[in-house]
């Protein structure tokens, strides 16, 4: 019963926060752009506009809920579903931490659980959540967002190949599927012992394609205003919406905690092998908190690419890297 | 817990593969099948088997499907009524070809069936019942020799059966009418 407590308490913790962010990083989306435009940004509701996200949240609740004509009500009702679970369900296997002692009692790691197959069923289940946007692209029964779920299904499904064979390339440095097994391989106190420094062209390739793969700029063809109003979720409002929102941020927030944990070192403290966990999950923190502004950082700083060029590098160019990646470090690993 | 678990996903499991069929809209039908794809890794998960319901989730869920999604999308298959456009099809009708297809369909059936019911007795026996596999213990050999020599009808009949699909779904989407006579044009 105790054990049942115990994990009950860690995921309402986690998924706790991880709605907390996904919703302050609505906020640090608007307040960077702001910065960087030199404007003020969200400033009215709480200090720093801080209470904003919730103003956002209760506006959505008494928004009009729309279904447009001739589409299909079930399946226009499934897809914001379906986008938001799947990024949400991901969280599950990251390592935030090592062991929990809170006043004496052993909480065990802080994670929700450690599969055995954790990169496995992060790969599949945020798969998934490709059927969010192609569904809700053509149940909504308009032209634009159909053209923006074929775009947005047909970019996700190209860079989750280059993905998956860069996140393979790290499985197999490691030789175990389990994401904390391959954190605890790198957490040895040097920082050089990090998969970023053995990996380089591998950890550059994955950072860009987790763009490609969450649809953020430079590669948000799926919503491309100039061309296709909003893409996938045109004619969604209210909450319908707010579940999209919700999913593609916590899609963003997930890869940038898959990226700290494959590259990064995870938890890993540097220079300091046995640190607290407190300390560990500030670490991990930090750094996926960089990865995390990386995504808005790079969102009001780059022009969007050509759907052609994006194709092309996705294929002519990532696909055939990751693989020679994969043949080298699979040579190397056998020589070795 | 675990029964309970196992019913809920057997049920939904059931009752979306027969959506599958009985949907008029091929994209219901498409989501159907992935809800079904998802109770079945359920029941593998429930079974101890993770790695082979994270690969059901991958390879069917993810890839097949998004592949099916997209052919069902970009052919526009919505307007399709079977019932007033197969009635003049002589596939249907010709005795000949349904009684060989319904002689093929029972032969495939009963083997499935012997497969399915000489697992029920291997796991009626109380030494083989479905117990939580050991710590540490490699699922994908037991898996890949039970396939391969116990359960080897079985797993030929499905294959069988998936090419007979193939054949079929060929056959059905050309919609030939009837074989027109040499030199008239087709049309």
């Amino acid at each position: 019963m105790n054990d049942f407590l115990i994990i009950l308490i860690k995921t309402c913790v986690i998924y706790g926060c991880l709605i907390g962010a996904a919703a302050l990083m609505t906020l640090a989306e608007r307040k960077f752009s702001a910065w960087m435009q030199l404007r003020y940004g969200p400033n009215r509701v709480g200090p720093w506009g801080l209470l904003q996200p919730l103003a956002d949240g209760v506006k959505f609740i008494f928004k009009e809920e729309l279904c447009p004509d001739g589409a299909n009500p079930w399946i226009f009702r499934l897809a914001p579903i379906l986008s938001a679970v799947p990024a949400m369900l991901t969280v599950a296997v990251i390592p935030f931490a090592g062991d929990v002692n809170l006043f004496g009692v052993d909480c065990g790691n802080l994670s929700i659980t450690d599969l055995d197959i954790g990169v496995l069923f992060l790969v599949a289940i945020g798969g998934l959540s490709v059927y969010g946007v192609i569904l809700g692209g053509w149940a909504s029964n308009s032209k634009y967002s159909l053209l923006g779920g074929l775009r947005a299904s047909a970019q996700m499904i190209s860079y989750e190949l280059s993905l998956i064979l860069i996140i393979l390339c790290v499985v197999a440095m490691t030789g175990s599927l389990d994401l904390r097994a391959i954190t605890e391989a790198q957490n040895t106190g040097n920082p050089l012992s990090w998969n970023v420094f053995s990996q380089p062209l591998a950890f550059v390739i994955f950072v860009i394609a987790t763009f490609a793969e969450t649809n953020r700029h430079p590669f948000d063809f799926a919503e491309c205003e100039p061309e296709l109003v909003a893409g996938f979720h045109t004619e969604y409002s209210s909450m319908k919406f707010a579940l999209f929102f919700l999913g593609e941020y916590c899609a963003m927030i997930v890869m940038a905690c898959l990226t700290t944990t494959l590259f990064l070192g995870g938890y890993s403290v540097p220079f300091w092998e046995d640190a607290p966990w407190f300390v560990e999950l500030g670490s991990f923190c930090a750094k996926a908190g960089f990865f995390a502004f990386l995504f808005i950082w790079v969102r009001w700083t780059l022009p969007r690419f050509r759907f052609d060029q994006l194709m092309h590098l996705g294929w002519k160019v990532f696909l055939p890297l990751a693989l020679a990646n994969l043949l080298v470090t699979g040579a190397v690993i056998s020589l070795a | 817990m675990v029964d309970l678990l196992f019913y809920v996903a057997a049920l939904v499991a059931v009752l979306t593969a027969v959506g599958v069929v009985l949907a008029r809209n091929p994209v219901v039908s498409v989501v159907s099948l992935l809800s079904c794809f998802g109770s079945l890794a359920v029941i593998y998960l429930l079974a101890g088997f993770q790695f082979l319901a994270a690969i059901q989730i991958l390879v069917y869920g993810g890839a097949i499907m998004v592949l099916f999604l997209f052919v069902v999308m970009l052919l526009n298959l919505g307007g399709l009524n079977p019932e007033d456009e197969d009635r003049d099809d002589p596939l249907f009708h010709d005795r000949r070809r349904s009684a060989g297809g319904l002689a093929v369909a029972v032969a495939l059936g009963s083997a499935s069936l012997i497969g399915i019911l000489r697992g029920a007795r291997h796991l009626a026996e109380p030494t083989n019942g479905l117990v939580p596999p050991e710590e540490g213990f490699d699922a994908l050999p037991a898996l890949a020799e039970a396939m391969f020599t116990r359960y080897s009808l079985p797993f030929e009949a499905a294959s069988v059966l998936l090419l007979a699909t193939t054949v079929g779904v060929m056959v059905l989407a050309k919609r030939q009418r009837s074989i027109p006579p040499a030199g008239e044009e087709r049309s």
